[in-house]
C-alpha cells in the first residue's frame, strides 16, 4: 500500500513535468500552428540562467543564490524574454510559412540555442545545488516518506493549470486567444490584434517553460546543454497522443506518458529497465497507430474529409 | 506518330543527373589532386553526408513529410557493417554479445555495407508500417520518437554496441573514391526512383493528399516505399562512416548529425536531387570555412579566431536565413535541365502535326 | 461615398478572380452584389476587409485608403464582415463569441449594453447565451455572426450570402433585422447574395458581378422590373435571350 502510494506520487510528479512542458508546446501550437522544437531549450536556458557563466563543472550560483522572491521572477522573466526574442527573430518572419518550414525553423532555433549554451558554459554537464533540502522526505501517511519536492511539483503544476484555465475562460485576452486558436482569420476580422495575442501566448509558453526549468534543476541537480531535449520530446509526444490542438489533451497526454514511464520503471525486470525509454516510445507509436487523432479529440480538428 | 527517341533525347532527359555526377566527380578529382590528407578526409566526410542527404531527399523531397529520424538508420547501418567486418578478436573484447556466427567471422566491407543497408531498409519497413499512416506533423514527431528510441536502445545495448563508449578497431577502408562511388549510386537510385511511377505517385500526395487518394494512390504504401529505399542508402552511408572513422560511438548519431543533414537538404532545396547535392556542397564549404575561422588566423604571435562552436551557431543562422528568405532552398526545388531547346527540323515538325 | 472600391484586380496564384471591379456605397445605403458562383463576390468582400491583398486597385473607406492595412486595423475603422459560412467560434459560448466581437472596444459598460441589445434583437441567442456556439442551428449561427459583427459597433457591415443554407422564414427575419439596423442606427450595408430576387427587394443599389467583372449596376428601383439583371447574371447579351454566351 505504501509502495503503491509512492509509485502514484512518482507518476504524478513525472507526469506534472511532462504536462507543464506539453502545455507550453500545446499553447503555441494552438495559436500559431507551430511545433516549437526549441521549447526544451527554453527550459535549458532557464536552468543555466541560475549560474555564473563559466565552464567549471561545479557551478556557482548567481541568480540561483538570490532569495526565492527575487530568484523566481528573475528566471521566469529571463525565459519569457528569450521566448519573445524567438518570436521576433524566428516565428514572426516565418508567420506565413508552411508547417514543415515552421518545424525546421524551430529546430534550427533550438540548435542555435544549445550551441550558444555550449559557447558560454562549455559542453560538460555541471552539478548545481539549488534548494536541495526540498529533496528531503516528508511524511504523509503511515510509513510513507515522500520527497517534499514531488509534492511541490504536483501542486505547482495544478496551480499553474488552474491559473491558465482562469485566464483562458475568464479574461478578455484569454477568450481572444481561444478564438484566435480556433479561427485566426476570423478573430482578426473582428479586430483581435494578431501580434498581441501571439506575443501573449509566447510569453505564457515561456513562463510554463521556466517553471519546468526550476523544478527540474532542484530535482536532478544537474545542468547539461541537452537536458531539454528528452523533455521536449516527451512533451511533444504528450501533445500528439493527447490530441493536437487541445490543451486538455496535452495535460492528459503528459500524465499518461508520466504514468507509463513510471509503471515501466517499476514493473520491468531489472535487465530491461535501462530500455525503459524505448518501451515508452514504442507505447507512443502504438497509440498513434491505433488512434492517430489522439486520445482527446479537439472540437476544432482540422481538415474533415 | 511516334517520335523516335534518339541518343540525344536520352542524354537530355538524364542531364539533370549527369550534371550532378560530373560536377561532384570533378570536385573530387581536383581536391584529390591538389589537397593533402586532411582535406581528403574532409572530402570523404562530405561525400558520406551527401549520401545521407540524397537519401533524405528520396523520402522528404517526394513525400513532403519531414523525417527527423533518418540518422537512426545511419546508425543501424554503421553498426551492422561493423558487426560483419571487424576482426573476431576485437569483437570478443568490445561487443561480445554478438551471435557466434558474427563473432567468429569477418567479412569484406563491400558486401557488408550493402547488407547493412538492407538491414536499415528492413528497419524502415517495419517502423514505417506504423508511422507512414500518419500525416504531416504527427508523422514527423513520430519519426523523431522512433529516432530517440533507437538511439536510447543502442546506447544501452552495450553488448552489441559498446554502449556509451566507443567501438574501436574498425578497418579504415573508406577512401574518397569509395565514398564517391556509393554517392553516385545513391544519386542514380534517387533519380530513377523520382522518375518512376512510384515517385510520381508519391509527389502527387505531397501536393494534395486528399486529391491523390481520390485518384487511387495508396499514399501509405508509396510513403513506405520511399521510406525504405531512402533508409537503404542512409544505412550504407552509416557503414561507410564507421569505416572512415575507424571507430563508432552511438553519440555521433544524435541531434548534431540530424540537424546538419537536414539543414543541408533544406538549404539546397528539399524537393530536388540538385537541391540535395548543392546543399551539401555549399554547406560543406561553409562549415569548413567557419571551422577554420574558429581555429583562428595567426598574425605573428597572435591568433585571432571565432569562439568555439561558432560554426554550429553559424550553421543554424544560415538555415534560418534560408527559411525566412528562400524557403524553397537555393535550387527552389528545381533540377538542372539541359539549357538548350532541341532544334526541330522541318520534316520533324510536319511529322508531329499529322 | 462611405466606401469606394476602384479598379480592383485580384489573383489567386495564376487564377484571376477580379478584373477591375469598381463600386461605391453611400452612407446609410444598402448595396448588394449578386452573381453566380465563382464570380468573385467573396473575393471582393475579403479584399475590403483586407484579408486578401488585391494585386492593384484602391479601396477607400471614409476617405481613408484601407487596402494594405491589417484586417484588425480595418475592423478598428468601423468595417465589419459577416463572412460566408459564418465562422462562429464553435468552441466558445454564445456570450464569448459576442465578447470577441467587442475586441476593439474598451468601454465595458457600453459593451454590455450592446450585448443586451443583440439579445433583444435575437431572443433565441439570449436563451442559449452560455451554450457552446457549435451547438446552434444554422439560422441561429447566422444570427450570432451578425450579432457578433454588430458588437464591433460598425459604421459599415459587409455580409456574404446571409441566406445560404437557411430556411426562407429565417432569412426573412435576418433581412428584417438588417433593414431595421439601417433605419435605427444608420448602418451602411453591402450584402452579397446569390439570389438576385431578394437583393432586388431589400437593397437600394445592385451590382451584378460575373467572371470577376461588374456587368451591370444601378438603382434597385430601376432594375426591379426588367430583365437586365437576369441577363447580366447569366451572361446573355442584349436581345439574345435563349442563347447562352460563355
Amino acid at each position: 500500500m505504501a509502495y503503491g502510494f509512492q509509485v502514484l506520487i512518482d507518476a504524478l510528479s513525472l507526469g506534472s513535468f511532462y504536462a507543464l512542458a506539453a502545455l507550453g508546446i500545446g499553447l503555441l501550437f494552438g495559436v500559431l500552428r507551430l511545433i516549437n522544437f526549441a521549447h526544451g531549450d527554453f527550459i535549458t536556458i532557464g536552468a543555466y540562467a541560475l549560474i555564473v557563466p563559466s565552464a567549471a563543472t561545479q557551478a556557482t550560483l548567481l541568480i540561483g543564490g538570490f532569495h526565492p522572491l527575487f530568484l523566481i521572477p528573475s528566471i521566469v522573466g529571463i525565459v519569457i524574454v528569450v521566448a519573445l526574442i524567438s518570436e521576433f527573430a524566428v516565428f514572426r518572419p516565418l508567420r506565413n510559412a508552411s508547417p514543415a518550414t515552421l518545424m525546421i525553423g524551430s529546430f534550427a532555433l533550438g540548435y542555435i540555442m544549445q550551441n550558444l549554451v555550449i559557447m558560454i558554459f562549455g559542453g560538460r554537464p555541471k552539478a548545481v545545488g539549488l534548494w536541495s533540502d526540498l529533496n528531503l522526505g516528508v511524511q504523509i501517511i503511515e510509513g510513507v516518506q515522500v520527497p517534499q519536492l514531488q509534492l511541490i511539483i504536483i501542486s505547482v503544476t495544478l496551480a499553474l493549470m488552474v491559473l491558465l484555465v482562469v485566464f483562458l475562460k475568464r479574461t478578455k485576452y484569454g477568450v481572444h486567444m481561444r478564438a484566435a486558436a480556433e479561427d485566426f482569420r476570423m478573430a482578426r476580422m473582428l479586430g483581435v490584434q494578431a501580434n498581441r495575442v501571439i506575443m501573449l501566448a509566447v510569453a505564457i509558453s515561456g513562463m510554463l517553460a521556466s517553471a519546468v526549468s526550476l523544478l527540474f534543476v532542484v530535482q536532478t541537480g544537474i545542468l547539461d546543454f541537452r537536458m531539454g531535449v528528452p523533455l521536449m520530446l516527451f512533451a511533444f509526444i504528450a501533445t500528439v497522443i493527447g490530441g493536437m490542438g487541445s490543451l486538455v489533451g496535452a495535460v492528459v497526454g503528459g500524465f499518461t506518458v508520466g504514468a507509463v514511464s513510471i509503471l515501466l520503471q517499476t514493473f520491468l525486470p531489472s535487465e530491461l529497465r535501462v530500455f525503459r525509454d524505448v518501451f515508452v516510445f514504442a507505447f507512443v507509436i502504438l497509440v498513434l497507430v491505433l488512434r492517430p487523432q489522439g486520445l482527446v479529440v479537439s472540437r476544432s480538428a482540422k481538415e474533415r474529409v | 506518330m511516334q517520335q523516335q527517341s534518339g541518343i540525344f533525347d536520352h542524354f537530355r532527359e538524364t542531364w539533370p543527373l549527369l550534371i550532378l555526377i560530373i560536377g561532384i566527380a570533378v570536385i573530387v578529382a581536383v581536391i584529390e589532386a591538389v589537397g593533402d590528407r586532411i582535406i581528403s578526409q574532409t572530402l570523404t566526410e562530405a561525400l558520406i553526408r551527401l549520401i545521407v542527404v540524397v537519401g533524405l531527399y528520396i523520402f522528404i523531397g517526394n513525400s513532403g513529410i519531414l523525417s527527423f529520424g533518418h540518422i537512426a538508420f545511419m546508425m543501424i547501418g554503421a553498426y551492422a557493417t561493423a558487426w560483419q567486418t571487424m576482426e573476431p578478436m576485437s569483437k570478443d573484447i568490445f561487443i561480445p554479445g554478438l551471435p557466434t556466427f558474427l563473432l567468429e567471422n569477418s567479412f569484406h566491407w563491400l558486401p557488408s555495407t550493402i547488407i547493412a543497408g538492407l538491414l536499415s531498409a528492413l528497419a524502415a519497413l517495419i517502423t514505417g508500417i506504423a508511422l507512414m499512416r500518419l500525416s504531416g506533423i504527427a508523422a514527423s514527431i513520430a519519426t523523431f520518437a522512433m529516432f530517440m528510441s533507437l538511439y536510447s536502445f543502442y546506447l544501452q545495448w552495450s553488448t552489441w554496441t559498446a554502449g556509451q563508449s566507443s567501438l574501436v578497431g574498425i578497418q579504415v577502408t573508406t577512401t574518397p573514391w569509395v565514398a564517391l562511388g556509393v554517392a553516385v549510386a545513391s544519386m542514380v537510385g534517387a533519380f530513377i526512383y523520382s522518375r518512376s511511377r512510384f515517385g510520381l505517385a508519391l509527389r502527387s500526395s505531397r501536393e494534395d493528399e486528399v486529391a491523390a487518394k481520390a485518384a487511387g494512390v495508396n499514399v501509405t504504401m508509396q510513403r513506405l516505399i520511399a521510406f525504405t529505399i531512402s533508409a537503404f542508402f542512409v544505412g550504407m552511408a552509416g557503414g561507410l562512416y564507421g569505416h572512415f572513422l575507424g571507430l563508432l560511438t552511438v553519440d555521433t548519431f544524435y541531434l548534431g548529425t540530424t540537424f546538419i543533414t537536414l539543414s543541408m537538404l533544406v538549404v539546397g532545396g528539399m524537393q530536388s536531387l540538385a537541391g540535395a547535392v548543392i546543399g551539401v556542397t555549399v554547406m560543406s564549404f561553409l562549415i569548413e570555412f567557419l571551422r577554420k575561422s574558429e581555429s583562428g588566423f595567426t598574425f605573428g604571435d597572435v591568433t585571432v579566431g571565432l569562439p568555439a562552436n561558432s560554426s554550429e551557431v553559424g550553421l543554424g543562422v544560415v538555415m534560418l536565413l534560408i527559411l525566412i528568405f528562400r524557403p524553397s532552398g537555393l535550387t527552389r526545388g528545381l533540377e538542372i535541365h539541359w539549357p538548350f531547346r532541341p532544334k526541330l527540323k522541318a520534316t520533324e515538325v510536319t511529322q508531329r502535326q499529322s | 461615398m462611405l466606401l469606394e472600391v476602384d479598379n480592383l484586380h485580384a489573383h489567386y496564384g495564376r487564377l484571376t478572380a477580379l478584373r477591375g471591379v469598381s463600386l461605391t456605397v453611400a452612407e446609410g445605403e444598402i448595396a448588394s452584389i449578386v452573381g453566380p458562383n465563382g464570380a468573385g463576390k467573396s473575393t471582393t468582400l475579403l479584399s475590403i476587409s483586407s484579408v486578401l491583398t488585391p494585386t492593384t486597385g484602391t479601396i477607400t473607406f471614409a476617405g481613408k485608403t484601407i487596402n494594405g492595412l491589417s484586417p484588425e486595423a480595418v475592423a478598428a475603422l468601423g468595417v465589419s464582415q459577416v463572412p460566408e459560412g459564418r465562422h462562429i467560434f464553435a468552441t466558445l459560448s454564445v456570450e464569448e463569441n459576442l465578447l470577441v466581437g467587442a475586441a476593439i472596444r474598451k468601454d465595458t459598460a457600453a459593451i454590455t449594453k450592446d450585448r443586451e441589445r443583440v439579445f433583444e434583437l435575437f431572443p433565441i441567442l439570449a436563451e442559449r447565451r452560455k451554450q457552446s456556439a457549435g451547438k446552434l442551428s444554422g439560422g441561429e449561427q447566422q444570427m450570432l455572426a451578425i450579432g457578433r459583427a454588430l458588437m464591433t459597433n460598425p459604421r459599415f457591415m459587409t455580409i456574404d450570402e446571409p441566406s445560404l443554407g437557411l430556411a426562407p422564414r429565417i432569412v426573412d427575419r435576418v433581412y428584417d433585422v438588417l433593414l431595421e439596423l439601417r433605419a435605427s442606427r444608420g448602418l451602411t450595408l453591402l450584402i452579397v447574395e446569390q439570389s438576385s430576387e431578394r437583393a432586388l427587394r431589400s437593397a437600394d443599389k445592385i451590382y451584378v458581378l460575373r467572371n470577376g467583372e461588374i456587368q451591370l449596376s444601378g438603382a434597385a428601383s430601376d432594375l426591379r422590373d426588367g430583365e437586365a439583371v437576369h441577363a447580366a447574371y447569366f451572361g446573355f447579351s442584349e436581345g439574345q435571350e435563349g442563347k447562352v454566351d460563355f
